[in-house]
């Protein structure tokens, strides 16, 4: 991995490495002053810089890199992107199960701080949204955009600082919560120095995008990137106006937002809501648009239809996030819109998943035989579907009756585990033969395990929780013929006890068909690369590139 | 060559911009009235801020992820106002930075708990739910009793929340600490917290124990204020018309 | 302050319909150019072989 670097970037490395260093050192230097958990996140920038390190100094004095290797793409990155996500993915979605048989069984917390349900459930958001999906969004991205545009990556040193650089926003977020560093709004927890360090990345991220965009052989750009794009604009956005904050001290952790009360709580669902839509949708729709048509070898059903779509997505989901505060003290008007915008939405949203599946219309044959090819046709089945789901949630008197439930649960794990999960599922089992020349994965038999095991598991979770969603909210509003209320709050609990177990099985599931992903991608890569190239592509004479591949995570 | 590739450059930085505008306009016209308009909020002379202690309860309430279980968000249904009492109004979370509306009830709504139990019920409570409810499935947290309260730097938290617009006075800023310790000991003189924060101050050993500050007195503390920092939804003015 | 809220609301009143229209048309119009047809047809075949080399 570093002797692809030039001496150059090697240098560069240290340099940055060396002033993340010294920025760990400053903050555990003011954060012990202050007697402030600042200080065990100064620790732990130090240590990071420290193990990232360790592989730049193990490869400094390696030759410089062969000057052929500008002819190739430059795939080092997205290698270790895929490791590092599916190892998110393992964390991530172990910790989700974890919580969820903490509801069943409260006790198993070891009375210790950490464990608890409150502090484990952001660790377990952040870890699969952002560690899992993210990183697996940074490397497919760094894939298509040099593939779309038939251009290598415009430089060798930004690709890692964005990759390795989210990592590290992602461990200051979850070690963050577990020692009790958290300014609360879901799905933004981290406090603002994270904040800070994010954007940093962003921009280079964007800056190298478009750069590599720009050295691109045709003027038009292909639809994936638009996807892209707008994920990391929107995101930039989106992250930056909802994080405005003033901390209370600039050698401590804490900080408290700009907003308060109604407009705070109107900026957080727009995030909200809007980290779904361009997190969550927009860009892994770009990876649909290109790995789905790519996989089936056919392309795309109606590229207008992508267009189209996409100039409605961008438009409609920024107005949606208020059907999260229905019936609250937000005034009406701006409820009235969002449900409004929501089911409008749906109009983009069936364009995107009508097109996928059109687009497999008469090779349904190599939908059954490629597990692949069908974990990308689920996830766009499920990406209609919940799109479905949710305009239909943003209608109000059905809100009412869903929101504060599990029925929430239910309808983002249908969009996050059927949809996002999936489609980056497909996404690797193509990516990882392509990217270490084999010719296919290790073993295609556990890829069919795991993708009845991921399906398996989504239904089991999704309709559990279907379940004890309608339940409760229908029992919290059963009034009796005397005209008061029938149920306690307890009752409705004491309900929810079977479908939590259900749920847990269910995560289970999915959590193990990811496992044995992981090994089977593991197996891929040790695997010794085939002497002849794969069938259908031209020989390709490999100068200094790894292929023996052992890709460490850099990390 | 370097025209054709000015124009391609040229053509992904317009179409960045071109997502930046379309993305934003459902922002700018959703958020920024939010700002403007006098109608969002209500008004309450009245309405009190969050003393250094409930401040530092209500910080340990985000730090533990009690926001992940519990909403302070009654909504203006029946139900939950039978449930729950008098519906939110916006003017009650206008001090919340952040808001802590929450968007799931794993357990019950806490927008008015305050005053519904004692403080020996939430302190037996938080340390096991399971020997006050026996069905419950709230995390421990006796660790809270064990963990003397830190209030050194309150001024600091104080002196940030003026900064975004609550409006703590200089005398609180500098008395912080101070009001923190004396408002879980009674015996202790509470006669300048109470100057400073109002006659409706509660003052007391919230935990059952008087000799050191912990941080189960902040949190029962800011449990205990729940829905008493203002009487204006008990009299509500009429700005949103009840649903249903 | 209040200027501006009045302001807002009588765009997105008399305004906001027409404009979200024009939106979608341009979209639309966009998509669906008789010039840009090749040049989408191209993108979209172009991707299903491309693990040929970088051009640059």
């Amino acid at each position: 991995m570093v002797s692809g670097l030039t001496v150059n970037e090697r240098q560069r490395a240290l340099v940055v490495l060396a002033l993340l260093a010294i920025v760990g050192m400053a903050m555990a230097a003011f954060g012990a002053m202050r007697g402030d958990l600042l200080q065990v996140h100064g620790f732990v920038v130090l240590l990071f810089s420290l193990v990232v390190l360790a592989p730049v100094l193990k490869g400094y004095f390696a030759p410089e890199p062969p000057a052929e290797r500008l002819h190739d793409y430059y795939d080092d990155p997205i290698k270790v992107g895929i490791i590092l996500s599916m190892i998110w993915a393992v964390f991530g979605m172990g910790v989700g199960d974890w919580v969820a048989w903490l509801l069943a069984f409260p006790d198993m917390t070891f009375d210790a701080a950490w464990s608890s349900f409150g502090r484990l459930r952001p660790v377990h958001t952040t870890g699969v949204i952002f560690g899992f999906g993210g990183s697996a969004l940074i490397a497919t991205s760094f894939h298509v955009m040099q593939r779309t545009s038939r251009a290598r990556l415009a430089d060798q040193f930004s690709p890692w600082f964005v990759l390795i650089g989210y990592q590290l926003f992602c461990i200051l977020a979850v070690s963050g919560y577990l020692i009790g560093i958290t300014q609360s709004k879901e799905y933004a927890e981290p406090e603002w120095y994270a904040d800070i360090w994010l954007v940093v990345v962003w921009v280079v991220y964007l800056l190298l995008y478009l750069r590599t965009l720009a050295r691109r052989k045709e003027p038009h750009i292909y639809v994936a990137n638009w996807y892209y794009l707008a994920f990391i604009l929107v995101v930039a956005i989106l992250h930056i106006v909802n994080n405005l904050a003033v901390p209370a001290s600039f050698a401590g952790v804490k900080s408290y937002s700009a907003f308060s009360g109604v407009q705070d709580a109107m900026t957080q669902w727009w995030y909200g809501h809007n980290a779904v839509a361009f997190f969550l949708t927009a860009g892994f729709l770009g990876m649909l648009y290109y790995y789905l048509p790519k996989r089936a070898e056919r392309p795309i059903y109606s590229y207008r239809m992508s267009i189209v779509g996409f100039w409605g997505i961008t438009f409609f989901y920024m107005w949606a996030g208020s059907h999260h505060l229905h019936y609250t003290a937000l005034p009406d008007w701006v409820q009235t819109l969002g449900m409004t915008f929501s089911l409008m939405l749906l109009i983009p949203s069936w364009i995107a998943a009508g097109n996928a599946l059109a687009t497999l219309n008469g090779a349904w044959h190599r939908v059954r035989d490629d597990a692949a090819l069908r974990f990308m046709m689920m996830a766009a089945i499920f990406y209609g579907l919940s799109t479905f789901e949710g305009s239909f949630m943003a209608i109000r008197p059905v809100n009412a009756l869903s929101h504060y439930t599990d029925w929430t649960v239910a309808h983002v794990h249908a969009g996050v585990l059927g949809w996002d999960a999936l489609i980056t599922f497909g996404a690797f089992y193509a990516l990882v033969p392509w990217l270490w020349k084999r010719e296919r994965m290790y073993s295609p038999v556990l890829v069919e395990v795991h993708f009845w095991l991921a399906l398996a598991g989504t239904l089991i979770y999704v309709f559990a929780m279907w379940n004890s969603g309608i339940i409760q909210g229908l029992m919290w509003r059963t009034y009796n013929d005397s005209g008061t209320l029938t149920y306690s709050f307890l009752d409705t609990m004491i309900a929810m006890h079977p479908y939590y177990i259900a749920r847990a099985i269910g995560g289970l599931l999915f959590l193990t068909g990811t496992l044995i992903a992981c090994y089977n991608i593991w197996m891929t890569i040790r695997r010794p690369a085939p002497r002849a190239a794969p069938a259908g592509d031209t020989p390709l004479p490999q100068p200094g590139a790894p292929l023996p591949a052992n890709p460490q995570p850099a990390e | 060559m370097f025209g054709t590739h000015y124009r391609i450059e040229r053509k992904s930085v317009v179409l960045a911009v071109a997502i930046m505008i379309v993305a934003s306009i459902g922002g700018l016209i959703e958020i920024a009235p939010l700002f403007t308009i006098d109608e969002t909020v209500e008004t309450d002379p009245n309405m009190r801020v969050y003393t250094p202690l409930e401040l530092a309860g209500r910080n340990i309430y985000m730090r533990e992820g009690c926001y992940a279980c519990h909403s302070q968000m009654i909504r203006t249904l029946r139900d939950e106002v039978e449930r729950y009492g008098p519906y939110s109004l916006a003017v009650e979370s206008k001090y919340d930075h952040p808001m802590l509306w929450g968007s799931k009830r794993t357990g019950p709504d806490l927008a008015r708990v305050g005053g519904k139990y004692s403080d020996q019920w939430h302190t037996a409570h938080l340390t096991n739910p399971r020997d006050v409810v026996p069905e419950s499935i709230m995390p421990r947290y006796s660790f809270l009793r064990a963990a003397p309260l830190q209030t050194a730097h309150l001024a600091d938290d104080l002196r940030a929340l003026r900064r975004v617009g609550v409006p703590y006075t200089d005398e609180m800023i500098a008395n912080a600490t101070a009001d923190a310790a004396a408002q879980a000991s009674p015996d202790d003189d509470t006669a300048g917290l109470v100057k400073r924060y109002g006659d409706a101050t509660q003052v007391r050993t919230f935990d059952g124990d008087k000799d050191t500050v912990t941080e189960m007195d902040a949190l029962v503390a800011y449990l205990q204020i729940l829905g008493k920092l203002s009487s204006a939804a008990h009299t509500p003015p009429p700005v949103q018309t009840a649903q249903k | 302050m209040d200027i501006q809220h009045h302001m807002l609301v009588a765009f997105a009143k008399s305004y906001g319909l027409f404009y979200l229209l024009a939106m979608a048309a341009a979209a639309l119009i966009y998509a669906c150019w008789p010039a840009n047809r090749a040049r989408f047809d191209k993108a979209a075949r172009d991707i299903i072989d491309d693990e040929d080399k970088p051009w640059r």
